[in-house]
Order: structure tokens, then C-alpha cells, then sequence
């Protein structure tokens, strides 16, 4: 028989441990052919399932619904419509944030980007507002999700 | 409706929000003790397989499946550790029996969310890595796009939601082993903190450490033993797509094809009817009502009117989260489900205490993973 109360508090009870974990992902066919044409043409990429009819944004290699292998990209633009979005108060490690941020799901054909909505007062967001995607300039997109700046209003 | 396999014995250690001094494996030591004793069963002797459920870097070790038999008994033993929730363990138990490769099964989930330092990093971690980790933002803002989306589309208020907040930490109360409990008042829920607007700080579950052992048997072995057997009407589970770009926001599919499963299973045709009540996610207080939703407890245009009439208090016509929920017992990561699951079972014995039902039949139990997975596994049980 064993009592918790009979630690002594002062006594060595805990270990902390860490570990540096870095990897490596490979963006994929589907994937790469998005950035490469964000970077270079500034353009959203997404692919098209004409059995399902459906454009999947960001594109996929195949069709999730009905797997078939998917090969017809399509330029969708750079606007699209907030589906939903929320303001974040957090920072990552959940600290208090000295700015909150707008977060959005920026509906485009049939699927979408999760992205910062900026130029607008967060109250002033609301769920159906039409946002165009601001780029940055050429020559310091690297081929990232953060080669869009954030949405923007637009019309 | 089928009765093969049931639940016979069940035990747990906690909840409380720190456990500075036991360690994990004393943690499960102590409620698998309890459950083999509630069960009256021998543990080495009489337990022909054994399962849990853990994830690596929430246990803060890898390969972690190698540190889980010793404390519950099974050394040299069939067993195995799935990642999942602890009612995904469950029905690999129960599959287990159904499909005759053992009688008699034990099934263990438990956290220890207190020695876990950087919890938000390790849910970030499992976003994608290319399209939404490069933000950092705090992943809670997954569930504040959710929230709002349903609120939308639902018309659903936050206040709504800070009524199912100040439910269940009332339940709470009269539950011992929750140590969330507390009177709210309505204002007190809704002045606290934006976490994801519209989402607020008293609308997340709370961390808590605690371990939960469950044991189910065969029809034959269940009706030789002392204890009053629960049995186990249905069980469903189901994932969706994992991306958040191709989500549905609004909706939850997978808790409806999961529920599906069960009901079927369960001969179950109007839940609404045949339900006396019912333990479903409430890790975010919207989920809750996302969840009834979705499982068919309730159809969306009926839900504020629901709410307002407190149709899903404990002396309400459906009483949800009975035990307090995850709000009221805490986040119990990946025992969330078997925290739920041990409420319905003391319900259907008559062991619930003050927060007892009278004669309650069928019990739901529904679990989520958490954000930002899209993974609900259901399990109905019904008393002898
Ligand atoms: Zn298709």
C-alpha cells in the first residue's frame, strides 16, 4: 500500500525532456504544379474532376470522391468568397496576441485556402463577402502558401 | 436487437487537472484495479486481450504502443495500442469478441495533459504542413471557423452556446470524479476572453489527467458473472477527409455516418424516440450542438428552441452529458470517449448517484478526436 501523501515535495519527482524533430515533406505532382504557378505566373491552380464535376482547390493528384487520376488544371482566379472565418487572440504557443488576426476559409470553386483577411476592420468582416488574394512581388515569391500576402476586399 | 457482447466491469483514476503524484502507469495501474475488481475478473488469468489507445507525442515518447502492458496485466498477452480515441479501442474490443478471437477483453485510454507543456505546438504539428502550418497561428482558430460557420448556417447564438457551457458545468457538480464543476451565471460564460470570436475561452474544455479501464465479455461469459452486463447495441465509426480545404464547415458527415452505423446495427429507426439520453463531444460548447445535430437528436430548426426550454437539461425529455462532459470532467484527450462511456454505463446500472436517471433503456455515447481531425466513433448500449 502506497499514499501520495507521503512524497517528500523537495524530492526529485519530475524529468523534462525535448526533442528536436525537423523533416522534410514532399509537396507531391499536385501539390508542386500549385506553388511552381503561384510563384511564377501568380495564379491559384485547381484541378478538375469531370466525373464528379468538381474543381478541387488547393489541386490533388486524384479525385478523393471517386479516385480517379486527375490531370485537367485550371487557373480559378484570385478571388473567392469567405465561407467562414474567425479572429484569433492567440499567439501559437497561446500567449495573448497584441494583434488579433482575422482567419478565413476563402471559398474557391469547390474547395478553398485558409488565409489572413487584412485592409478591413475585423468587425466589419462578414461570412459571404467577396476577397481577391494579394500577391507579393514577383521576385520574393518563393513558391509558398505565404506567397499571398492575405485576402483583401474587393468591388 | 442483438446482445453478444457486453460491458462488465469498468474503473478509472481521477479526473483532476494535475496528478503531480502518480505517473501515468500508476494512473492506469490504479483503474484497471478498479475495473477488474468492479468486473471480478483476474486479470492474468481470465483477460485474453487487451487494447489501448495512445498518441506519441501527446504521451511524450515514441513508439509509446511498448510502455502499455505491464501496468494493465497483459504482459505476454495479446494486445495492442491504437491511435484513436478510446471508443475506437473499445469497438476493436468488441470486434475482437464478435468475431470469437477472444471472450473476455480489456480496453484502457488515459492522459496525463498535465506534463504536457506545449499542447497547441503538438495539435499544430498535425495541420498540413505546406498550406496552413507556415501561419502559426493557435490551432483553436480551427475550431473558431467552425463555430462560426454553424452558427450561420444553424442560427445559433454565442449565447446559445454559453448555455451549454453553463449546463454542463452544473451537471458537473454532481459529479464526483468531474472537477469542473460550477454555477455559472450566463453573463460570468459570456464576458470571458475571444480565443477564435466567436469563440471564447469558457466554451473550451479544460485539460485533465485521469486513466479509464473498461472490460467487456462475451454473451456466455457476461451472463456468469455478478455484475449486471451492459450490453452493446451498435457501434459505428468513420473519418472524413482530412484537408481543411475541402471541409464541409457547417455540418459534421461523419458523425452522422458513424451514427448511422450504429443505429442500424442497433435497429434503432427514429433516435430521437428510442434514445433516453445521450454523452456526445463537447471539447467546444458548439460541438455539442453540432453534435446532436448531426446524430439526429434533433433537427437544426428545433435546436434554439431546444436549448431555450432546456430540453437537454439532466430533468429535460433528452439529457445530454449527464456526467458533466468535457467541460465539466475536462479534456481528457484520448479518453474523452471513455469518460462518456463509464456516465452511460453508471446510468444504465443505476449507479449514477444523484445525477441518476430513472430506469433509463439506451444510452448514446459519441466521441470526437479533437481538431483538427474529422474522426467520430459512436457506441449505443442498452441495460439488461
Ligand atoms: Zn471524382
Amino acid at each position: 500500500m502506497f499514499s501520495p501523501f507521503s512524497i517528500n515535495f523537495e524530492s526529485p519527482t519530475q524529468w523534462h525532456g525535448d526533442l528536436p524533430v525537423t523533416s522534410r515533406y514532399t509537396a507531391g505532382i499536385a501539390l508542386e504544379r500549385f506553388f511552381i504557378a503561384l510563384r511564377d505566373e501568380g495564379k491559384i491552380l485547381g484541378i478538375r474532376c469531370s466525373r464528379c464535376s468538381k474543381t478541387y482547390v488547393p489541386p490533388t493528384l486524384f479525385c478523393p470522391q471517386c479516385l480517379t487520376e486527375l490531370q485537367e488544371f485550371v487557373d480559378v482566379g484570385l478571388h473567392g468568397e469567405i465561407y467562414t472565418y474567425t479572429i484569433s487572440y492567440r499567439n501559437l504557443d497561446g500567449s495573448l496576441s497584441n494583434a488579433p488576426q482575422v482567419i478565413a476559409f476563402i471559398k474557391i470553386a469547390d474547395g478553398g485556402i485558409i488565409h489572413k483577411i487584412e485592409g478591413i476592420p475585423p468587425h466589419q468582416v462578414f461570412i459571404g463577402m467577396k476577397v481577391a488574394a494579394v500577391l507579393k512581388p514577383t521576385a520574393e515569391r518563393s513558391g509558398s502558401i505565404l506567397d499571398i500576402c492575405a485576402f483583401k476586399p474587393f468591388g | 436487437m442483438e446482445r453478444e457482447v457486453a460491458i462488465v466491469g469498468v474503473g478509472w483514476e481521477g479526473f483532476q487537472p494535475t496528478t503531480p503524484h502518480y505517473s501515468y502507469k500508476e494512473l492506469i495501474y490504479q483503474a484497471a484495479q478498479k475495473a477488474y475488481h468492479n468486473a471480478n475478473v483476474d486479470p492474468r488469468k481470465d483477460i485474453q486481450s487487451f487494447v489501448t489507445v495512445a498518441e506519441d507525442f501527446i504521451e511524450g515518447t515514441s513508439i509509446f504502443d511498448e510502455y502499455t502492458p505491464d501496468q494493465l496485466g497483459a504482459v505476454l498477452k495479446p494486445m495492442h495500442t491504437i491511435t484513436g480515441d478510446g471508443l475506437h479501442g473499445l469497438i476493436t474490443a468488441y470486434l475482437m469478441i464478435r468475431s470469437g478471437i477472444c471472450k473476455i477483453a480489456a480496453v484502457e485510454a488515459h492522459s496525463k495533459a498535465s506534463n504536457i507543456k506545449t499542447l497547441s505546438q503538438i495539435t499544430h504539428y498535425a495541420l498540413d504542413p505546406m498550406l496552413n502550418r507556415p501561419f502559426e497561428f493557435h490551432p483553436d482558430f480551427i475550431a473558431g471557423l467552425e463555430m462560426a460557420r454553424f452558427l450561420h448556417e444553424a442560427h445559433i447564438t454565442p449565447e446559445d452556446c454559453a448555455l451549454v457551457v453553463q449546463k454542463n458545468r452544473r451537471n458537473a457538480l454532481e459529479n464526483p470524479s468531474a472537477p469542473y464543476g460550477f454555477d455559472y451565471r450566463l453573463e460570468e460564460i459570456q464576458d470571458c476572453q475571444p480565443v477564435a470570436y466567436p469563440l471564447l475561452e469558457s466554451h473550451i474544455a479544460q485539460p485533465a489527467d485521469g486513466a479509464i479501464v473498461v472490460v467487456l465479455a462475451s454473451r456466455e461469459i457476461a451472463e456468469s458473472l455478478t455484475v449486471e452486463p451492459i450490453w452493446i447495441l451498435g457501434v459505428g465509426w468513420c473519418n472524413d477527409m482530412y484537408n481543411l480545404e475541402y471541409r464541409d464547415w457547417g455540418h459534421l458527415p461523419y458523425v452522422t455516418k458513424a451514427a448511422q452505423m450504429a443505429y442500424h446495427q442497433a435497429q434503432i429507426q427514429t433516435p430521437s424516440k428510442k434514445i433516453d439520453f445521450a454523452e456526445v463531444d463537447d471539447l467546444y460548447a458548439y460541438r455539442e450542438l453540432m453534435s446532436l445535430v448531426a446524430l439526429g437528436l434533433i433537427s437544426k430548426h428545433e435546436l434554439p428552441d431546444a436549448l431555450k426550454m432546456g430540453k437537454f437539461h439532466s430533468t429535460g425529455q433528452l439529457p445530454i452529458n449527464l456526467s458533466g462532459g468535457s467541460l465539466g470532467m475536462g479534456n481528457l484527450l484520448e479518453a474523452n470517449g471513455l469518460a462518456k462511456l463509464v456516465e452511460a454505463v453508471l446510468q444504465l446500472r443505476g449507479q449514477a448517484g444523484k445525477r441518476q436517471l430513472s430506469f433509463p433503456h439506451i444510452g448514446l455515447v459519441q466521441s470526437w478526436r479533437g481538431i483538427p481531425t474529422s474522426s467520430a466513433a459512436v457506441v449505443i448500449l442498452a441495460s439488461s
